[in-house]
């Protein structure tokens, strides 16, 4: 009796320690995979060229001493630096046109009762299925025609293709979620359609379109074919396409500023997007507003 | 502040108008007014997005079936009809069906392995344990990163010589010396190349289908499985006739993205191989880009991109209809 009572315990905790060992045993095998390739490039970018190039050592740690001269090759010796700015004001010019024409059109599609809005709402989010693949040659003839081959003007224009449907689609979500009272007292106040949207709608839905905002954002980093294809002068790209076209020259690989290059723009937008994921999932698997 | 107190002005007017004339009940014309002020409202707010998408993506997705059957080309303003015979001319090319084959080994080969990665994954995220939201932020990780960027940094990792892969493999005693036919050369290898590249795609896209698919688990409530349960049902039928249907429409979704991402994906490949070594890695979104801007054929180029229109149809299909039951 009272052997089983002190038993039983230990017994319960032996359990609850086998479950945690066996969970942490299953789950470290997908954070190795996942994180590894991020570690090798973040490590590769601090080290000596002659302690990279030598398979006698051990390379998962520094045998030489952690060194910045790839960082400073990067910004003294290349475009980096004007790649850099590229990325920031090609992102900040397509979050801005995706608030004004997204936050608007979510809004419209969302509350104002038009008609057709539902089929006009998956129209528009059809369009981000639409690949840049087949895109991008017609898309082509259109930069060019605006005057805007070869310089980062193109992608400014071009992004929001990408951009504008999946926040019109993520702000349709967002203003379901508002409680309708919030415009009929607004309304009966006096309010008109704009007052309402502006003054009493959009102050409640802030964090709504900083969620749009950062997503124009971090997918205008992760294109790649856009940028190849319509920039070519070396200081006119964003990091994404500078780096594997503009510092792999030839057969010689510099990867250590490679490594840091990629990372040093890669990694802050990694994790920006990570804070948000579970809104991009909810977003494409329709389940905002629900 | 002025240009919003303008704008609501008439609105409030007509509303004091309203209330003055309280005792007469509201007329017909007073409310249609309303009405078409607010579809105006309404149609005027939507008519940026609504442009942008109609003329960057609707426009040129008609214009690049005109250039599919003309002989545009990226140095003349000019273009002629040719009929179909650049699809003809696609099909005839040996470039062509190794591209469209290792396009469908590729994708394929990938949804089965990120299926069994992102289940497993998704399974272990359901349970409960210290140090889970630590996990989970780590392992979406290569999702989150920019393409471009961690394919460099497996295209180091696969490097000819300083592979990180070979070196553990060659301690481990499993692979040959540095320069022998049994050191493996990842990119060069027409035998290791496509498999190399699949293999970025899975690293980068499990992470999403565990993600998926924990949404869609978390999306069923607990009542339900318990009234299954009350009803007598075992694990797997509640499994099997509970959270599988439920779950159904979210997976679809899912699928539907990671087939468009990952068949439409020129950049892992582009970046490791450009196709090569021969055309073993060559794939359709490459051989568009290769034909299209480096060869400056845009209308063959506007052709074999339109290839992968058949491969993403039913994909695109079953998402559309998912959505439109959904509403009711």
């Amino acid at each position: 009796m009272s052997t089983s009572a002190l038993a039983r315990p230990r017994t319960v905790r032996q359990k609850e320690t086998r479950r945690y060992l066996l969970i942490y045993a299953a789950v470290t095998p997908f954070v190795l995979i996942a994180v590894f390739p991020i570690y090798w490039m973040a490590i590769t970018a601090f080290k000596q060229d002659p302690d990279l190039y030598r398979m006698d050592n051990i390379p998962f740690w520094f045998n030489m001493a952690p060194t910045l001269k790839h960082f400073h090759t990067l910004f003294y010796q290349t475009n980096y630096g004007s790649w850099i700015v590229n990325t920031m004001t090609i992102s900040v010019w397509v979050a801005l046109i995706t608030l004004l024409t997204a936050v608007p059109a979510g809004y419209a599609l969302a509350r104002l009762r038009l008609p057709g809005a539902e089929n006009t709402g998956i129209g528009i989010f059809m369009s981000y299925l639409v690949p840049p693949i087949i895109l991008f040659l017609p898309l082509s003839r259109v930069v060019a025609a605006l005057g805007l081959q070869d310089s980062w003007w193109a992608l400014v224009v071009v992004y929001p293709t990408f951009t504008i449907p999946f926040g019109t689609w993520l702000m349709m979500g967002f203003f379901k979620t508002v409680p309708m009272e919030m415009e009929e007292a607004a309304r009966v106040d006096g309010c008109g359609f704009l007052g309402a949207f502006l003054r009493v709608v959009l102050p409640v839905s802030v964090p709504g379109v900083l969620t749009a905002v950062i997503f124009a954002f971090t997918l205008s980093m992760q294109d790649f074919l856009y940028g190849l294809a319509f920039v070519a002068p070396g200081d006119q790209k964003p990091v994404p396409v500078g780096v594997p076209t503009e510092l792999i020259r030839g057969d010689v690989y510099y990867w250590g500023s490679l490594m840091g290059a990629a990372l040093l723009v890669g990694l802050p937008v990694a994790i920006l997007y990570n804070f948000f994921l579970d809104r991009f999932i909810q977003g494409i698997t329709g389940g905002v507003g629900k | 502040m002025t240009s919003t107190s303008q704008a609501g002005d008439p609105d409030t007017k007509s509303v004091r108008v309203a209330v003055s004339l309280a005792a007469i009940p509201r007329s017909r014309g007073w409310f249609r007014s309303q009405t078409s002020r607010r579809l105006g409202f309404g149609y005027a707010l939507l008519a940026p997005a609504a442009l942008y998408v109609t003329l960057l993506v609707a426009v040129p997705f008609l214009f690049s079936l005109y250039l599919a059957v003309s002989d545009a080309s990226v140095g003349e303003q000019m273009a002629g009809f040719v009929g179909l015979e650049n699809f003809k001319a696609a099909l005839e090319m040996d470039t062509f069906w190794i591209a469209l084959r290792n396009s469908v080994v590729f994708f394929v080969a990938a949804a089965i392995l990120k299926s069994i990665l992102g289940t497993s994954l998704a399974f272990l995220l359901l349970q409960n344990f210290r140090g889970k939201k630590i996990v989970r932020a780590l392992v979406v990780i290569p999702f989150t990163l920019p393409v471009a960027i961690s394919v460099l940094g497996w295209k180091w990792m696969y490097d000819s010589q300083f592979s990180v892969f070979n070196w553990v493999l060659s301690r481990m005693g499993l692979i040959g010396a540095y320069g022998t036919d049994a050191w493996p050369v990842w990119l060069g290898d027409p035998r290791l190349a496509l498999i190399a590249c699949v293999l970025v795609n899975v690293w980068r896209t499990f992470p999403f289908s565990a993600i998926v698919l924990l949404a869609g688990f978390t999306s069923v409530p607990n009542e339900v499985l318990d009234a299954a349960k009350v009803d007598g049902c075992t694990f797997m039928q509640r499994f099997h006739h509970v959270v599988v249907p439920m779950i159904f429409p979210i997976l679809m979704v899912g699928f539907l993205f990671d087939t468009v991402f990952t068949l439409s994906d020129l950049s892992v490949v582009y970046i490791l191989t450009q196709g090569g070594p021969g055309n073993a890695t060559q794939i359709l979104p490459v051989l568009a880009y290769q034909i299209g801007i480096q060869a400056g054929n845009l209308g063959r180029g506007a052709a074999i991109a339109l290839f992968l229109v058949p491969l993403l149809a039913p994909a695109m299909f079953v998402f559309l209809r998912n959505l439109k039951r959904r509403e009711y």
